[in-house]
């Protein structure tokens, strides 16, 4: 197949060099059934080796290469170029502090990931002898949608109460909570409900519902936190008139 | 680029010796592409506020007796008026379909052992309560129930 | 200033084993500390790409007997059978833990988890979470992990050195890559678990993060890697990227088919007989170049495949077994394989050999250990059946962490300075090499060198003249690489730095892969050989052990295991 030009606008940052993020520009030839990271690839190997970006499984499913390009949050190894223009502009993640280049700050998702216990909770564990749990295919529905988060951080990116509220848990961690909560196998419900209650939680959420927009695995984050907030208030509501005793 | 969002956003909770770009708002956000939409969704609140204000004066010149009401009634003709009264039925209708297109995803799958009926049937029902509301209002306020 | 971290084991790596291999040493020690270090966010390990399933024996028609006696023909009884016995006595206890710690297993009606054919397997004993098991099994362990404060995480920092003083080793020196800066991880014993090294391959399914580091950082302290010439094709990969095709599309019932249309494997001799797509990988891999160099492959954009044909399957079944796989036909060879067939070529997938250890993970150096794909405890020997692989990363990585925890606790702390004069040096080859003024190698010059010689030498057919090349090719490289020219001397997060760093281990692992296969003078399993057709037991049923010495690499042979199943001509 015939290459055709296209310059690449892109964002580059080394702390101990820029004071702040510039752009700078590469033009080159491409093959037009490249992705966006087929492109930056070619850069970092042809052009300027310089350029820091993350990447590794190129097949949508490790989540490292998430950006922006042409100012909208994109897994660029799924990205095609022909999709966009003669001149592409590729960002670091919005909302991310950046560390360099396309790189952006990945703790503060983990920090969240864990306040929302990401695990199965049960009274009493199961033992390997008893062996696997029941589960109907009706069960496993429920959550499976939920399950197919691949921590990529567009959905973050794309978030307005995450640009203005620091401790929100976000579209992802809210998700992955409420996965578990909906798994028959977990008893956590109760555990999570305290998190999902607190400050920074489900009800920060204005269901713009941009991260649902731009999931590239369908998982619509905003139905679960919007889910989660339904619970939320039905647990609130049942909580009087059925007294929790020592369960959970 | 976009304008900087809260410099605390998605922080880590340990500090890191190098120093880092402060993150940015998407370059959309608030009036570009699909933010246009949600912005708009939350500028109807301001439409909502001046249309309970008018409602305040209704009543004001209700009140005031036969005079400052018919006043009113003549001020009401007015086309800015009107044109007000249309973008506050835009705005009730945008608000209207947007929250029906979300509403319905964020029934829980169960509630203890209740299942929710398919969505389709939530959507319909909505959609018809809506209908319903609105016919009967219609009805209320053209005197045909009183 | 070096920074110095004291933990009772350190971790190289964290996918599958690796997590593992964490989940097993705090729950056999709970005030046990276990370092988890690796190059990238555990989510992103490679671990996430596995597509089609893991076996264990879980049906009523199933035994270990059968699971073993499969896995034993399919290695071409290159495999240690009491680590293949162990391994499926294993396998559905590993795999039922991880039902309890949230995996998504797909289900039958009756709530049971459902099994799926693979190739080679004799019954349905293949689990499977859709098309994204590895997907779903790493992000259980990765999460279930979050729960133990005891493991504690050192996200993307890249290990350079193992640290050995007095004969064990003491730790490893690992650069953040986000800070640049070195630190100094002392533990009393440290697994690797840093998975294959496919990027040797220009065409592979790996990530771009399957770069042979662990396999190189035992090589060069003397450990030996085990049977690197055993490379597996897999038959499916999409032509242009190499992304897998998982075989759980043949599980499923589909029809590889030739240029005129024919089931090749029934239509022509393949060796596959009966078994026709569930034929093992080595057979059906060689089956279909056959065919292309009859003349009998499918001209394509992308030069020569062959078509997987799913479209009598239908949409309702495609979208819920196998999802993902029209996903990345569509994305990727615009493709919806519910109409229309998918083209597809053999693509290198997964390394059978490794560092060499034994059924505990132990290597030969003390308080050294391998779990994972990064291993060759011999469980796959000459090929391995799709499937095992993610459950010997639970099974061996389980085990490596409990014979790792057992052996911290046995043996006493190391001599500090020691340690610490060996970080030091280290750090300064690491500072000297990312200020490095000059050369003139490129890094991505002398990749694209390695990744033609290894295709040309080392492909599904190998011939002595053209491994010859590939030998001498590969140990030139390597010695130019000492000429490497970097131009980002920066210090927040060089990749430049790693991929230099990255490129030196796969020079090291592709040298071996060539030096071992130039030297196995029969076919067997996934080493076939045009100029020597046959399997010999009489000269070469042995592990190849290829040491790093003097410089160079020197090879030496191990004896296998059997005991329960004589080698007997290998025909399905």
């Amino acid at each position: 197949m015939s290459g055709s030009k296209k310059t690449f606008v892109i964002t580059r940052f080394d702390p101990d060099r820029d004071e702040a993020p510039r752009q700078q520009s590469y033009e080159i030839e491409v093959d037009p059934r490249w992705k966006v990271l087929d492109a930056l690839n070619h850069i970092k190997d042809e052009v300027d080796p310089s350029l820091s970006h993350r990447w590794s499984c190129r097949m949508a499913v490790c989540g490292s290469c998430g950006m922006m390009v042409d100012g909208k949050p994109s897994l660029t190894c799924k990205d095609s170029l022909a999709d966009h223009g003669d001149t592409v502009e590729v960002a670091p993640l919005a909302n991310f502090p950046v560390v360099r280049d396309l790189v952006v700050e990945l703790e503060g998702f983990l920090d969240k990931l864990k306040q929302v216990k990401p695990w199965i909770i049960r009274a009493k564990e199961r033992a390997v002898e008893e062996g696997t749990h029941r589960q109907s295919p009706a069960e496993h529905q429920e959550f499976k949608q939920f399950s197919m988060c691949i921590n990529c951080m567009l959905c973050y990116s794309a978030c307005p109460v995450v640009a203005n509220e620091p401790d929100f848990l976000g579209p992802a961690a809210i998700a992955l909570g409420h996965r578990y909560n909906l798994d028959s196998r977990d008893e956590g419900d109760h555990e999570r409900q305290e998190v999902f209650r607190g400050e920074g939680s489900v009800f920060s959420c204005s269901y713009a519902n941009e991260c649902s927009e731009v999931c590239p695995k369908n998982v619509d984050p905003a139905a679960a936190v919007n889910q989660a907030k339904f619970r939320a208030v039905i647990d609130w509501a049942t909580s009087f008139v059925v007294p929790r005793g020592g369960e959970g | 680029m976009g304008r900087p969002a809260h410099p605390d956003a998605m922080k880590s909770s340990r500090p890191s010796p190098t120093r880092m770009a402060p993150p940015q708002m998407p370059s959309e956000y608030p009036m570009g592409g699909r933010y246009r939409a949600y912005t708009l969704f939350d500028a109807t609140g301001f439409v909502y506020l001046l249309v309970g204000l008018l409602g305040v004066r209704v009543v004001w010149a209700l009140g005031d007796g036969p005079v400052a009401w018919a006043q009113l009634q003549s001020e009401l003709q007015n086309p800015l008026y009107v044109g007000f009264h249309l973008l506050a039925l835009l705005s009730v209708l945008f608000v209207g379909v947007r929250f029906f297109r979300l509403f319905p995803k964020a029934q829980p799958p169960r509630i203890g052992p209740a299942k929710p009926p398919p969505q389709p049937v939530i959507l319909g029902g909505l959609y018809a309560a809506w209908l319903g509301v609105t016919l009967l209002m219609a009805a209320i306020l053209s005197g045909g129930l009183l | 200033m070096l920074e110095i971290v004291e933990h009772d084991i350190v971790i190289v790596g964290g996918g599958g084993a690796g997590l593992r291999a964490a989940i097993a040493a705090v729950e056999a020690d709970p005030a046990a500390s276990v370092a988890m270090i690796s190059k990238v966010y555990p989510m992103r390990s490679h671990t996430v790409s596995a597509e089609g399933g893991a076996a264990a024996v879980a049906r009523e028609d199933d035994n270990f007997e059968m699971h073993g006696y499969d896995t034993v023909k399919g290695s071409d009884f290159l495999g240690d059978q009491d680590v293949i016995q162990y391994f499926v006595e294993q396998a559905p206890r590993e795999l039922t833990r991880l039902e309890h710690w949230g995996c998504p297993w797909s289900r039958n009606e009756d709530g049971s988890v459902a099994t799926r054919a693979f190739g080679g397997m004799s019954t349905k004993r293949t689990w499977y979470a859709a098309d994204k098991v590895g997907f779903h099994m790493l992000h259980a362990l990765f999460q279930h992990s979050l729960r133990f404060d005891r493991i504690v995480r050192y996200d993307e920092q890249f290990v350079t050195k193992l640290v050995v003083v007095d004969g064990a080793v003491r730790g490893v020196v690992a650069l953040d890559v986000r800070e640049g800066n070195m630190r100094l991880f002392l533990g009393r014993a440290v697994i690797l678990t840093t998975g294959g090294a496919g990027k040797i391959f220009p065409f592979t399914t790996n990530g771009n993060i399957k770069t042979g580091d662990g396999m190189a950082l035992a090589y060069r302290e003397g450990v030996a890697l085990k049977d690197m010439e055993f490379v597996q094709y897999h038959p499916t990969g999409l032509p242009g990227t190499g992304i897998l095709i998982t075989e759980g599309t043949r599980g499923e019932g589909a029809y590889l088919k030739n240029g005129r249309g024919e089931r090749f494997l029934i239509e022509y001799d393949h060796g596959v007989g009966h078994k026709a797509e569930l034929g093992p990988r080595d057979m059906i891999s060689r089956a279909i170049i056959r065919e292309m160099e009859a003349g009998r492959g499918v001209e394509s954009e992308w030069g020569l495949v062959v078509h997987l044909d799913l479209t009598h399957i239908g949409e309702e079944r495609i979208m819920s077994k196998l999802p993902m796989v029209r996903e990345l036909c569509q994305i990727y060879v615009h493709v919806d394989p519910v109409h229309e067939p998918i083209p597809v070529r053999p693509v290198v997938h997964y390394m059978m050999g490794g560092v060499d250890v034994d059924i505990d993970g132990a290597t030969s150096l003390p308080g050294l250990y391998a779990a994972g794909e990064t291993a060759c405890a011999s469980l796959n020997g000459a090929n391995r059946l799709g499937s095992n692989s993610l459950t010997e990363c639970l099974v061996f990585g389980a085990r490596a962490g409990q014979h790792a925890i057992a052996f911290a606790k046995g043996s006493s702390g190391a001599n500090q300075s020691a340690c610490q004069d060996i970080a030091e040096q280290e750090s300064a080859r690491i500072e000297s090499l990312r200020a490095r003024k000059g050369g003139s190698e490129r890094i991505a010059g002398l990749r694209a060198e390695m990744h033609h010689s290894m295709e040309t030498g080392c492909g599904v057919y190998r011939e002595q003249d053209s491994m010859d090349d590939t030998v001498r090719k590969t140990t030139e490289l390597r010695e130019r690489y000492a000429a490497l020219k970097l131009e980002d001397d920066s210090r927040v997060f060089n990749t430049e730095l790693i991929a230099a760093l990255e490129l030196g281990n796969m020079l090291l692992v592709a040298e071996a892969v060539a030096v071992s296969a130039s030297h196995r003078h029969e076919s067997r399993g996934a080493h076939a050989r045009r100029d020597q057709p046959t399997r010999d037991d009489q000269n070469f049923l042995y592990h190849t052990l290829c040491h790093w010495d003097s410089g160079g690499p020197r090879l030496d042979r191990k004896d296998v295991t059997l005991g329960k199943w004589e080698p007997e001509e290998r025909k399905y």
